[in-house]
């Protein structure tokens, strides 16, 4: 009974949490890319006689953008199909809410101790995707269509190598639930398949989350905004708002299968955070130091990376299996 | 990632620390707001009111049609509209008495059209015709030109025409013309006493 | 500086290359004017271009009044005898201006007779491409179907509806359009400036293109004719903001050729040194745009951040960053004194040494150069016949540029300042890029050597102007950091001039490319669009001619006689 409680109360708890998170991941992700560049950035620390003004620090500023797209007009095209364009956003939005109930926290275990949890939250993922995919193609823009068609593309091979590199984890242990992997010991072997499966999600999650050199869905300079072009107010609010917690949830995700024991008990909190903090400097610094590739050329390169790494992820699997 | 991305990297990397933004508009480091402006930056003109006398060259001379003339009652404001100035600094070159310079504020931003900010005004009196009353050339142009004629005239008639000065001193134009045979640098006495 | 030209040049031009003209003036450095009748013109273009392989600078009319109208082609003969220029003149009647179009015979011409037809009405036979240039394509009227394939006759439906006139070019039904007819621009994040391409995709293929630009009309030239001279200087600058010294230094060369002038050595110095910088600037920016477009953020943030060592030199000499504001007739109105001349040549070596450590890696960034290899090929016949000029042509291994060929009033004497024309015979995309990064550095060169003479000498930097004779006509190039940028202008009376006319590079490079875009793939067309750096709003410098507030439409006719009379009052 209590147990039942608990969970309850920390899957309300997750909710706003999560979300601070999201967003505070976001805020680096820019902070690193500025600095990067040779430039300031989104301030962390705001000085002088500003203050009053913008107050002591803009680090919720993606969160602020989000809620300014929520008081501003929603413009329904007239060629769209409105219920699905309409009900896209929002399913959306409630998928990634609840791919994050699935993902442990420190301290928080939530419903990641069901035995079929990684498969649970790995459908999910596809699921807020696809509705990401669903939309614009009911916006009956062309620029929507295209957007959506990369997307698809895109999809899938990043999809292959996630799986490919969270069922060799899985195979290894001998589990499917994410708490179990998230909080067991380490040893040699099991090293090994760590950075070989860990490398190829990193590069999926790059897919995934619209890093360069893959955010060809979103490009911006070719095809206005891809995807999210005729979506405008809270529609594009509710897109924004799935994307930071997809975010949070993917951060998650990593560092619960392939950084343990990081997320099992509150003691480790410290160390997640900055474990959290030095993944997403690692997505800024590939961000920042790619253009954008091609969709025809994106897909050969996948298929070069997730072939060898996949293969291996499976072998090293296999003798773990075999030998323990 | 292959050798370019390591090489580029380390360029970032070379200068992470100096970022190449300022913090502008906060002035919490003053010197540093406005650290980059050179010297010669042309910026608002303006126009120091002892020296200007009113002679509208640079009204003639404007290229964005920005400099303004409006007499009203007894004062001349010469006025540059700075939202049409193209601070080409035609005006600086050409004033006689080198009243206007090129300051280095940059900073234009106004709310409303009527505000001040986006004016230069430089008001003149101008003295009044003893005659008629008019008002008509303001009051330091004409000891000025009388200064700068007397200067550099040709000496053989400098008698005459500092005479005639004198003959229509406080007259406006209409008055002068009115009585203008009177005086002996007349076109027709002029010629007559050349001989033609 | 503005010397005489050669009688023996004249022989040469009225032996050799115009033996039907009727009359031969010779106007100052090497420039010839011819008057032929309207009819020889396209025989005379036709020998130009097959026989010497002399090259069309421009198409343009003047109005004069009573007398009818004056067309004026302009061929640039530099290859053949040094510097020369022949310009021909032909006098058309002003009730029914007809002549054979030019078009046919060499595509360089398509959008200058374009643009004499939309200003004077001018009825060229035979144009290949009879749609507006700068109006909007369904201005009410009615269009003939051309004889060249892409094109449908207009379904003539009361004044021409818009779907119609739109569509045209590319024979597309409207439900079709929909499906396939994919519109960059007016307004996109892509491009900078507003233009219309339209391009027609099947899948992710482009099979046909279109171009339409009018967008950004401001009506300098007009505003040229009125001001004068003097203030004239001042809006020329204001056409480009990237290439602003260029259209300064045009316009002073065009107008002192119109008398004689011995420019001050001094001041070509400072003349050489400002359009350098000027060109270093515009490169750089070119470069992070290219970045921007393929998507690459990091590369655009780090070439600026260059590029702002260069506008805080510029500032520092000259008074501002963007429009220089210190050319003159007859010199410039600031000296560079010699404290600020070490300084700024020790940041500009500085500024190199940084620029060969990053930009080479930036260009041979892999996935960078993914995207620029094979892209937007121009070969050099296509490039000969449709009259690219600048980094495009040079690209396409056609060594041209105006700074060797016709020198403006400005340093550029090889004995004296030591410099190259950088050609590459890639042809692609990733060839302009590499023939921009190297012209940058040779600017730097450049640039270094003038500030080394203007730290060590003194001297004079302006002399006073003269009086332009009433009715003289002169010709001005210079080379812009997009290519060949021409002035003409006509002297009218009360000092004000009768006519001013400018193209400038991008006019050239934009008509070619709906050549470019075909088969390319769709996220390929900004990259090409930017490789060509499209100044719009140099493109569509020229005079508006527009409705007026009260009537909401006018026929052709109206429209022609409307124009007619605004270019007539003074």
């Amino acid at each position: 009974m209590a147990d039942v409680l608990f969970t309850l109360l920390t899957i309300i708890l997750i909710v706003p949490v999560s979300l601070f998170l999201g967003i505070i991941y976001a805020f680096l992700v820019r902070k690193f890319s500025a600095r990067f560049q040779w430039r300031v950035g989104p301030v962390m620390r705001m000085y002088g006689d500003l203050k009053p003004l913008l107050g002591a620090s803009r680090i919720l500023q993606p969160l602020y953008d989000i809620l300014k797209l929520m008081g501003k007009q929603t413009i329904l095209p007239e060629t769209s199909r409105k219920t699905l364009f309409v009900a896209s956003p929002y399913l959306s939005l409630a998928f990634a809410v609840l791919v994050v109930f699935f993902i442990p926290f420190p301290g928080m275990p939530l419903l990641s101790n069901t035995p079929y949890s990684m498969i649970i939250a790995s459908y999910l993922i596809i699921g807020s995707v696809v509705f990401t995919i669903l939309g614009p193609v009911a916006s009956g823009s062309p620029w929507g269509v295209i957007g959506a068609r990369r997307e698809v593309e895109l999809f899938l091979v990043s999809e292959l190598g996630f799986v490919v590199s969270i069922f060799s984890v899985a195979y290894a242990e001998g589990t499917l639930s994410l708490y179990n992997m998230a909080s067991r010991a380490l040893n040699l072997p099991m090293l090994l398949l760590m950075v070989s499966a860990g490398i190829l999600m990193f590069l999926s999650m790059l897919g995934k989350l619209h890093i360069k050199p893959f955010d060809i869905p979103e490009a911006e300079c070719e095809i206005v905004a891809g995807q999210y072009t005729e979506y405008s107010g809270k529609l594009l609010g509710m897109y924004f708002l799935a994307k930071a917690f997809m975010l949070y949830g993917l951060v998650a995700l990593f560092i619960a299968v392939f950084l343990p024991p990081f997320s099992s008990s509150i003691l480790w909190l410290p160390v997640y955070a900055i474990a959290a903090v030095l993944v997403v400097l690692l997505l800024s610094i590939v961000q920042v130091l790619n253009p954008r590739y091609q969709i025809d050329r994106a897909l050969p390169w996948y298929m070069k990376v997730i072939i060898p790494l996949g293969l291996l992820s499976f072998i090293i699997a296999l003798v773990i299996r075999l030998v323990m | 990632m292959s050798s370019s991305h390591i090489k580029i990297l380390k360029r970032i990397l070379e200068k992470y620390s100096t970022p190449m933004t300022l913090k502008y508009p906060s002035s919490v480091d003053a010197s540093k707001k406005y650290s980059q402006i050179p010297e010669g930056l042309r910026g608002i003109p303006e126009r120091d009111k002892e020296k200007c006398i009113g002679c509208r060259a640079c009204f003639f001379v404007c290229s964005g049609r920005a400099t303004k003339i409006i007499d009203i009652a007894d004062k001349r404001t010469v006025q540059i509209f700075l939202f049409r100035c193209t601070f080409c600094a035609h005006c600086q070159e050409s004033c006689p008495e080198e009243a206007i310079t090129m300051s280095k504020k940059f900073e234009l931003t106004v709310s409303t059209r009527s505000d001040p900010a986006a004016y230069v005004d430089t008001v003149l009196d101008m003295l009044s015709c003893k005659k008629c009353g008019k008002p008509y050339f303001p009051k330091k142009f004409v000891p000025r030109v009388y200064e700068r004629l007397m200067e550099k005239i040709n000496p053989r008639v400098k008698e005459t025409v500092s005479a005639d000065f004198k003959k229509v001193e406080g007259l406006c134009t209409e008055c002068r013309r009115a009585n203008s045979f009177e005086l002996d640098t007349h076109t027709r006495k002029h010629l007559w006493l050349e001989g033609a | 500086m503005t010397k005489q030209t050669d009688p023996s040049l004249v022989e040469w031009v009225k032996r050799e290359a115009v033996p039907e003209g009727l009359e031969f003036k010779a106007l100052r450095e090497n420039r010839v004017s011819v008057r032929v009748r309207a009819e020889d013109v396209e025989k005379l273009t036709e020998r130009f271009v097959k026989k010497f392989g002399a090259r069309m600078i421009h198409a343009t009319g003047v109005d004069m009044e009573q007398s009818g109208f004056d067309v004026v082609y302009i061929f640039d003969f530099s290859k053949i005898k040094e510097r020369l220029v022949i310009i021909l003149n032909a006098n058309l009647d002003r009730e029914q201006p007809k002549m054979p179009s030019v078009a046919k015979v060499t595509w360089q011409a398509c959008w200058a007779e374009k643009e004499l037809k939309e200003f004077l009405g001018v009825d060229t036979a035979g144009m290949p491409d009879p749609r507006h240039q700068f109006l909007p394509f369904e201005w009410p009227n009615d269009v003939e179907s051309g004889s060249k394939e892409g094109f449908v006759k207009a379904a003539k439906n009361g004044g021409g509806s818009p779907s119609s006139e739109y569509l045209l070019p590319l024979g597309v039904t409207p439900q079709q359009a929909s499906a396939t007819l994919i519109p960059i621009g007016p307004y996109h994040p892509g491009v900078i400036e507003g233009q219309l391409v339209r391009v027609k995709v099947e899948g992710e293929q482009v099979v046909d293109a279109d171009i339409k630009t009018g967008f950004h009309h401001r009506g300098i030239n007009r505003l040229i004719e009125r001001r004068g001279y003097n203030k004239g200087v001042f809006a020329a600058e204001r056409v480009c903001g990237i290439c602003s010294a260029a259209h300064g230094l045009a316009y002073v060369t065009t107008v002192e050729n119109l008398y004689d002038a011995e420019i001050p050595e001094r001041a070509l110095y400072i003349r050489t040194l400002l359009v350098e910088l000027n060109r270093v600037h515009s490169h750089l920016l070119w470069i992070g745009v290219v970045a921007d477009v393929v998507g690459w953020k990091t590369g655009f943030m780090l070439t600026w951040g260059l590029r702002e060592r260069v506008m805080d030199i510029i500032e520092a000499i000259t008074g501002n960053r963007v429009n220089y504001g210190v050319w003159r007739l007859g010199g410039v109105s600031r000296d560079v004194p010699k404290e600020l001349a070490e300084k700024a040549n020790r940041t500009v070596l500085g500024l190199k040494e940084e620029a060969a450590k990053l930009l080479p890696d930036v260009v041979a960034h892999p996935v960078l150069k993914s995207r620029l290899v094979d892209v937007g090929p121009l070969s050099y016949p296509d490039a000969f016949d449709g009259g690219a000029v600048g980094p495009v042509a040079r690209a396409s291994n056609w060594k041209i540029d105006v700074r060797a060929d016709n020198p403006p009033h400005a340093m550029y004497d090889p004995k004296k300042i030591s410099w190259e024309v950088i050609t590459e015979d890639g042809c692609d995309t990733y060839a302009r890029t590499l023939v921009r990064v190297r012209e940058l550095f040779v600017s730097m060169g450049i640039v270094s050597q003038c500030l080394e003479y203007l730290a060590k000498t003194t001297g004079e930097i302006r002399i006073k102007q003269r009086e332009v004779e009433p009715g003289s006509e002169a010709l001005g190039l210079n080379e812009a950091p997009r290519g060949e940028l021409q002035y003409y202008i006509r002297a009218g009376v009360a000092n004000l001039p009768q006519c001013v006319r400018i193209r400038t590079p991008s006019y050239r490079n934009n008509a070619l490319l709906p050549h470019m875009l075909l088969g390319s793939a769709l996220a390929d067309v900004p990259v090409i669009m930017g490789s060509l750096d499209q100044c719009l709003a140099c493109t569509d410098r020229v005079e508006v001619v527009d409705a007026k507030g009260q009537t909401k439409a006018m026929s052709w006719d109206q429209l022609v006689e409307y124009g007619k009379r605004v270019k007539g009052v003074r």
